[in-house]
């Protein structure tokens, strides 16, 4: 058996889905999309039940790759039992999705989720009547407290049943529905999407598009618009005589502090930097801690084997990379992600969103664009997978360009390691402002030559509720799970790589090569250039290769405050890491990937060599 | 009477009763025609026999539901014809109007809507150019794409008003918008609005937020 949990993003789905299977969650990603599915395993009275939570979305017209997903998986009939998640205190709205669910005539229970918040603002839903008026039966939960969350898969196995709600739309719609289904068969959920101009049946589109013209003349008004208002107002209609508005309590609205530019602008600024500042302080106590224990225990007692040197070097590689992957992971990255889900499980990102709309602007992008910046200071890959939410092309590749260019944690720690350390404090600020300088520059030149069109902002503001600490960190699992499986991988192949290429001697011919330019134009030591080198396969390993062809930790003795500073801006600009372009050639394709890393090699040297001829 | 000449007449006084805001009385009539007020008055005559017109009072001309189907469906079928005409054939603009009403009588119902439709596909073809023959064509089309509505935008609308949608220009911000219940004659509050024009609006018991130039392509207008 298979049931699918189904509904608008916000309502509570996957708290819901939490409860129902516990830890035992696996992430999915459907064939041909980026769009993760999670799906879970519980047994019920002796059977196996799969429970898939299917990613929150609006409406099912629509040509996202989340819609798109959605629905295909009712079409292809992909579960038994689907699940419709309603939020009780947007029951009207979220009642249109639901009525486009029932043309796929699934099985449906509708659960009417978050009750606790609607109870405090006196609503009161007649479940009886609900049920009547859908056609299937109505549970009331609330997932954030655990109510009746028990009840859920009985009510879906025992008593999930097709609705008999039809959308009663138009006449000249239905009329075309009518005339579409005798002519060609086509189902009434195909007819409907090819008179919006979705689908891919040819003959049905011309066919459909050709009355959707015609209907159009007569309403002076799109048929998409037509549709969308029937269901609205069959919403409307049962939510009005379901829903009964008691007394309300009266709370006090944060939104009047957080989405007015003053005091929201440096509340948002100062969220920003606590996040990171802590993520910083935490992520680096964690990393020397976890660094140290996997030194003594396990890279020290390996060299001691004495194994071949062939198959000690392929063993060091994989350590090496292990190391690094555990380093970097969990100290800064699944820090980072804790504070990110709990950011976002408040609902404060979406205020976020829309006060960073105008700056944003200026970049070419939209409020929206801001998530994947903030992501990209904890790691770059997330922030690039991240990237789907934005709606064009146009703004995916700017923002693509803009977040390999943040500097992530993994910088920070070249940034903190060389600079801070051995340069000084002031000096480790000026990279950032300089960075940051060259971001607003590449987006300003970047918004005026990259095709495509502009696309505003549309965002729903999420509520502000207070976080549950077992839907964060159950977030934040998952998400770094999906980082391992990305990077660990890469990370210990490219590991192995240069591991060989320094045993056959390659890294020091590559030295030889490309002397002149880390000699002459950069100024640079010449076993600099195998640190950066390294440095793209996981950055922080720049830093870290540095000292050890340096032969002494203490960097300020074998190199001048000024070659520091220059390695250290090289490495940060110059080519974003090995996984960094590997996801990104997924997400955006080869051609993206290429020119991101051929303008930061580009960037990282000009800036290199721009600050050694200042300091001559 | 020629059915030409009876076509022409309706299309007059559809057209007139269109742009002015009074029925056309004789005199008017035959000035926008260029024909003699007598002329006028025994044609009349026959159009009243026909069922097409009725007389008011103080000679004034008023169409009957026949006459007025049949004078909308010739302005349409002129329309049509003269974009045709100027925008896909290039012809001028004025010579493209006189062939026009020349075509307009003989020319049937279907041609017209193929024209239409072949019309609308070549608009799909050229979608990014916003040009001047896409604008005619919208208004053509008669859907809410109309540049020349004149309602305000609801970024001119102040923080806690409460206002109802009128309509949405452009296509491409318009299905996020549907989905979130922003159809036409759905009503909104404006819960904030930053000085840059971007702006929360409650829909639907839900907040949404728009930026500049979204909230500047949705047309509101005032409860009455």
């Amino acid at each position: 058996m298979k049931i699918a949990l189904l509904g608008n993003p916000g309502s509570g789905k996957s708290l819901i889905f939490n409860q129902l299977t516990g830890l035992g969650i696996e992430v999915n990603r459907y064939p041909g999309s980026s769009v993760c599915l999670e799906c879970g395993n519980v047994c019920y009275k002796k059977e196996k039940i799969e429970i898939v939570d299917l990613p929150g979305i609006y409406s099912l017209d629509g040509n996202s790759e989340e819609e798109l997903l959605v629905r295909k998986f009712l079409e292809q009939g992909g579960a038994e039992v689907i699940v419709a998640v309603l939020d009780a205190t947007k029951l009207e709205r979220n009642l249109y999705l639901f009525t486009q669910v029932t043309e796929f005539s699934p099985r449906v229970i509708a659960v009417v989720n978050m009750i606790d918040e609607a109870e405090r603002q006196g609503l009161i839903i007649d479940v009886d009547k609900l049920s009547t008026l859908l056609g299937v039966p109505v549970l009331l939960t609330a997932a954030s407290e655990g109510r009746d969350i028990d009840r859920i898969l009985p009510l879906a196995l025992g008593s999930g049943r097709v609705s008999t709600l039809q959308v009663p739309y138009d006449h000249h719609i239905e009329a075309a529905l009518k005339s579409l289904e005798k002519t060609l068969g086509a189902p009434r959920s195909r007819s409907l999407l090819a008179l919006q101009g979705t689908g891919d049946d040819r003959i049905l589109l011309d066919a459909a598009g050709a009355v959707a013209h015609e209907i159009e003349l007569r309403h002076r008004m799109s048929v998409r618009q037509i549709i969308a208002t029937n269901r609205h107002n069959l919403s409307r209609k049962i939510a009005a005589s379901s829903v009964r508005q008691g007394d309300r309590k009266k709370t006090y609205d944060l939104d009047s502090l957080l989405t007015r530019v003053y005091p929201g602008v440096p509340i948002l600024i100062a969220i920003l930097f606590f996040l990171l500042l802590s993520v910083f302080v935490i992520g680096s106590w964690m990393q020397e801690l976890i660094v140290q224990t996997f030194t003594t225990y396990i890279i020290l007692p390996f060299t001691a084997l004495e194994l071949p040197p062939l198959v000690e070097r392929i063993g060091f590689s994989v350590l090496i990379a292990l190391e690094a992957g555990l380093g970097i992971a969990f100290p800064f990255i699944f820090t980072f992600y804790i504070g990110l889900s709990l950011l976002e499980d408040t609902g404060y990102m979406t205020r976020a969103a829309f006060l960073a709309d105008r700056a944003m602007h200026r970049l070419g992008l939209h409020g929206e664009a801001i998530i994947p910046m903030v992501i990209g200071f904890g790691c770059t890959v997330p922030a690039v997978m991240s990237l789907r939410i934005l709606k064009t092309r146009r703004e995916q590749t700017i923002a693509a360009f803009l977040i390999s260019m943040v500097p992530c944690s993994a910088r920070t720690v070249v940034i903190a390691g060389i600079v801070a350390a051995f340069v000084g404090i002031f000096w480790a600020f000026s990279i950032y402002v300089i960075v940051f300088i060259l971001i607003i520059l590449t987006a300003v030149m970047l918004s005026r030559i990259t095709p495509g069109e502009q696309f505003g902002m549309i965002v729903e503001m999420s509520a502000l509720r207070r976080p549950q600490v077992r839907l964060v960190l159950a977030k934040s699992w998952l998400r770094i799970k999906e980082f391992l499986f990305i990077a660990m991988p890469l990370l210990i192949i490219t590991s192995i790589g240069l591991g060989l290429l320094q045993y056959f001697g390659v890294t020091d011919a590559f030295e030889q090569l490309v002397a002149p330019i880390t000699v002459t134009l950069l100024g640079l030591p010449e076993y600099a250039s195998t640190a950066l080198l390294f440095g793209i396969f996981r950055k922080e390993l720049a830093f870290e290769t540095l000292a050890v062809l340096a032969g002494t930790a203490d960097l300020g003795s074998v190199m001048t405050a000024a070659q520091l500073y220059t390695f250290a801006i090289v490495s940060i600009l110059f080519v974003p890491c090995i996984s960094t372009i590997a996801v990104l050639y997924r997400q955006l394709g080869a051609r993206v990937a290429i020119l991101i890393s051929v303008y930061s090699v580009f960037l990282g040297l000009t800036v290199g060599a721009i600050i050694n001829m200042l300091v001559k | 009477m020629q059915p030409s000449l009876r076509e022409d007449y309706l299309e007059a006084i559809q057209q007139f009763s269109k742009k002015n805001t009074h029925l056309p009385r004789y005199e008017e009539l035959a000035a926008t025609l260029g024909k003699s007020e007598a002329l006028v008055r025994s044609d009349m005559e026959d159009l009243v026999s026909s069922g097409d017109v009725s007389l008011l009072p103080g000679g004034v001309i008023a169409l009957t539901g026949q006459g007025r189907q049949c004078g909308e469906s010739v302005i349409k079928k002129h329309e049509t014809l003269q974009c045709f005409l100027s925008e896909i054939l290039g012809m001028d603009k004025s010579v493209a109007s006189d062939e026009a009403c020349t075509l307009e009588h003989a020319v049937s119902d279907e041609t017209i809507d193929r024209l239409g439709m072949l019309m609308v596909k070549q608009e799909g073809l050229g979608h990014h150019r916003w040009g001047r023959q896409e604008k005619q064509l919208s208004s053509l089309q008669c859907t809410t794409d109309d540049e020349n509505c004149e309602c305000p935008s609801i970024s001119d609308c102040e923080e806690g008003e409460n206002v109802i949608i009128h309509c949405i220009h452009g296509r491409a911000c318009a299905k996020r918008l549907l989905d979130l219940g922003m159809v036409p004659g759905q009503r909104v509050s404006i819960k904030r609005k930053l000085s840059n024009g971007a702006l929360v609006v409650q829909v639907k018991g839900c907040d949404v937020a728009l930026s500049p130039e979204i909230a500047s392509a949705i047309g509101v207008e005032h409860p009455s």
